[in-house]
């Protein structure tokens, strides 16, 4: 797994995942965005809640997949042991991740609990960004 | 609200969505300096090429002053 990742990144496997992490967590505060849109919160001229909750789901999608794709690459080449603060906030993330999925599969939706696991994914993405892209791209401190 | 009305606005959200990205792929590349072989290799060439300058124009210095220390030991010498 590990010489295969490095093969698909040609070597530059910190280097890649730095720039998928930081799309998706650009993604992740536009999610928030169209969320207030879907829920009404936020009125817009130019763009309508039935919309807005499409790109939601499609956008959500595509951050699912990136984010998996981004944790096996990390597990499987890092490890857990060096992964202090990084390692906590990854694995809360991939599990708040589970818990979305789980949540609109079963309570549909319009379940109360989605805009709370909404808020929690968004600081999961950002902290999870700061202790390992934000650091080493020279942002989280 | 038309399905023509939905659909523009789907298509505008999702644009946003990819120019983000795109964003978020040009800063992050942008922090790194040039990642691509041709200017990787072009910078090595552009480092190599002062290196040779400067040790150059460093033997250039050290025979002018080999040459003058000839001339004068030969002048000065008991002979």
């Amino acid at each position: 797994m590990e010489d295969l990742i490095d093969e698909l990144t040609r070597g530059n496997v910190t280097e890649v995942k730095v720039i998928l992490a930081s799309v998706v967590l650009a993604l992740a505060v536009y999610q928030v965005a169209l969320a207030a849109v879907s829920y009404g919160k936020v009125r817009l001229r130019f763009l309508g809640s039935g919309p807005a909750t499409w790109a939601h789901r499609a956008a959500g999608d595509t951050i699912l997949v990136i984010a998996v794709l981004v944790a096996i690459a990390c597990i499987s080449y890092y490890g857990w042991e060096e992964g202090g603060a990084h390692a906590v906030f990854g694995t809360l993330l991939l599990g708040a991740l589970a818990l979305k999925v789980l949540t609109v599969r079963i309570g549909g939706s319009s379940s109360p609990l989605l805009p709370w696991i909404g808020v929690a994914l968004l600081a999961l993405f950002a902290a999870t960004w700061l202790t390992s892209a934000g650091d080493f791209l020279g942002v989280g401190g | 609200m038309s399905r023509r009305t939905e659909l523009m606005q789907i298509a505008g959200s999702l644009l946003v969505a990819l120019a983000l990205a795109a964003a978020a792929i040009w800063v992050v590349t942008d922090h790194f300096g040039p990642t691509s072989t041709a200017a990787l290799e072009a910078r090595e060439d552009r480092i190599d090429a002062r290196l040779d300058a400067r040790e150059d124009l460093r033997k250039d210095r050290e025979d002018a002053r080999e040459e003058r220390g000839g001339d004068s030991g030969g002048n000065s010498g008991p002979g």
